[in-house]
């Protein structure tokens, strides 16, 4: 039986004495494209920055790709690709000169080959030379994507992915985010607060309400309960609250 | 290549495309190369007064410049280091701590396999290599223009003396640049970020130094170190702030290098910008990953 590609147990975060992430025990497995939902403020954020190393639990324990997420963190972060909400990049360096470095800091020893190859998946070439700082939001994100599948990870993070795109942004990468799903076999773990894009993209979905998971499973389980979308905005209300 | 190198390699490209530090690197090799010139200035100014005093019978003393040695010309540069070579050095630092910061770039970075301590560690690398090359460059231009002065080409011992004042002046940059990095990452708001080191810098060469030379501030402008005071409570201050008056250790140390055997090499001067920099550079590597993480306020 194959490992899960993400488990939580208890995994808890807090600021001071507020908590942003109640104990949460998830799994989710590999080569599923998981949402989690929840409002803003839900921990989603939260939850991400902990299964990527860049936060550290309060208490409980998490393993990605089989490798415990605080004792094993440099196995984690060479198997996780990261797209955070509102990527950045350096300005001032190309298009390349940016992969480049990121390939390099993952342990690419020939990044040239690869960027050119993950550049044709997402059909971004011709911007090569082009220096970040001249990108549109749609354009930095398919650069956030590259950055993030240049070395082959086994689980990709993408925290709000359509954040902030026009119609056309979000459809593309939509697109794009299944394509590396069934034809790279990575799982993908994503946060949205986007009903629609969780079911038309996701296998499986969760959602956080104050930090705490109130309810996982299947898509297809959730939609056999709730049938049309908008039965799901109910389930998801109900579940999840009114926004603050 | 190593994750080291990587980053190292990345710091000097990001450092190249920066307009500010490239401007502050290009006027300190410059002055560098005029020092010698205001060297050669002074000595032809000095030197035509005097043979026209000799001519009018008013003096039957020496030239004063006759007996100079090729590495007096140095000296003037000394002084470029500590005004802006210093001041150069800690804005490289504090633009290479902000760039992740400025740029939100932090947690792309983070999430790779390397660590926060080989991160910060190839940026400090990065600048080290930035600032060597920049030393070189400007003892290159000492070389060239001590040889134009004097009309022939530094000796094989003065050159020796030129190279090994470089290394010492790596050693302080290196400690100033570690500074600017841990202001970068250290303190919240960006543009107090940015007037932290400068702050830090002025206080170094000017406010402590004042203390044990009895207030004397255009002396700090000599290119030799100011004698402390010995007596009253500036000789108090002198014994108690001594330690920290690192650049006017460098220049004992400087002139003990540039200007001769006699003196000796000051082993304590020596021991004070070497730890200077490594206390910098150690509490640069000590910052933990969330201070990379912490977008600036501005």
């Amino acid at each position: 039986m194959t490992p899960p590609a993400i488990s939580t147990h208890g995994l808890t975060h807090t600021y001071g004495r507020t908590f942003a992430l109640r104990p949460l025990d998830l799994e989710v497995e590999a080569g599923e494209i998981f949402g989690l939902l929840g409002h803003n403020g839900a921990g989603k954020t939260t939850t991400v920055g902990l299964l990527t190393t860049l936060l550290r639990p309060t208490s409980g324990r998490s393993t990605v790709a089989g490798y415990d997420v605080v004792g094993q963190a440099p196995q984690v972060r060479s198997r996780i690709g990261y797209l955070p909400e509102n990527v950045q990049f350096y300005n001032d360096l190309t298009l390349v000169e940016n992969l480049r470095f990121f390939a390099r800091l993952s342990g690419l020893r020939e990044p040239d080959r690869r960027i050119t190859e993950v550049l044709a998946f997402l059909d971004f070439e011709g911007h090569d030379r082009q220096r970040l700082g001249t990108f549109s939001k749609g354009m930095r994100q398919r650069v956030g994507i590259a950055q993030a599948i240049l070395h082959r990870p086994e689980v990709l993070f993408l925290d709000e992915p359509t954040s902030g795109l026009d119609p056309e942004g979000v459809r593309t990468l939509r697109q794009i985010v299944v394509r590396i799903n069934a034809e790279l076999g990575t799982t993908v773990f994503m946060n949205t607060h986007l009903l629609s894009e969780a079911t038309r993209t996701c296998t499986s979905i969760g959602i956080l309400r104050d930090g705490e998971l109130v309810r996982h499973g299947s898509l297809a389980a959730i939609l056999g309960a709730y049938p049309t979308e908008q039965a799901l905005e109910e389930a998801y209300f109900e579940t999840a609250g009114s926004p603050a | 290549m190593s994750v080291l190198a990587v980053v190292a390699g990345h710091e000097l490209l990001a450092s190249r495309r920066l307009r500010s530090p490239r401007v502050l690197m290009s006027m300190f090799v410059a002055m560098v190369a005029a020092a010698s010139f205001i060297g050669w200035l002074t000595q032809r100014t000095v030197s035509g007064v005097y043979r026209q005093v000799l001519a009018d019978g008013l003096t039957a003393q020496p030239d004063p410049f006759a007996s100079v040695a090729p590495m007096y010309f140095a000296r003037n540069t000394v002084i470029y280091v500590v005004m802006i070579g210093t001041l150069m050095a800690a804005v490289l630092g504090v633009q290479s701590a902000l760039r992740d910061r400025r740029a939100g770039t932090a947690d792309l970075v983070l999430t790779r396999p390397p660590g926060v301590r080989v991160v910060l560690a190839g940026r400090l690398s990065g600048l080290a290599v930035l600032l060597a090359g920049v030393v070189g460059a400007s003892t290159l231009a000492s070389w060239i223009a001590i040889s134009l002065v004097v009309g022939a080409p530094v000796s094989v011992a003065d050159s020796f003396r030129l190279v090994a004042w470089g290394g010492v002046t790596w050693v302080l940059l290196v400690g100033f640049a570690a500074l600017g990095m841990w202001a970068g990452l250290h303190v919240r708001r960006e543009t107090s970020a940015l007037v932290a080191p400068v702050v830090a810098w002025a206080v170094i060469a000017f406010v402590i130094p004042q203390l044990g030379t009895a207030a004397r501030p255009v002396s700090l402008l000599n290119p030799v170190a100011t004698p402390p005071q010995t007596t009253g409570v500036f000789h108090m201050l002198s014994y108690l702030t001594g330690p920290a008056s690192i650049t006017e250790h460098f220049k004992t140390l400087s002139t003990a290098i540039l200007e001769g055997p006699a003196w000796g090499l000051p082993v304590g001067s020596l021991a004070v910008v070497l730890v200077f920099a490594a206390v910098m550079v150690g509490a640069v590597l000590l910052t933990p990953a969330a201070r990379l993480r912490g977008a600036s306020d501005d």
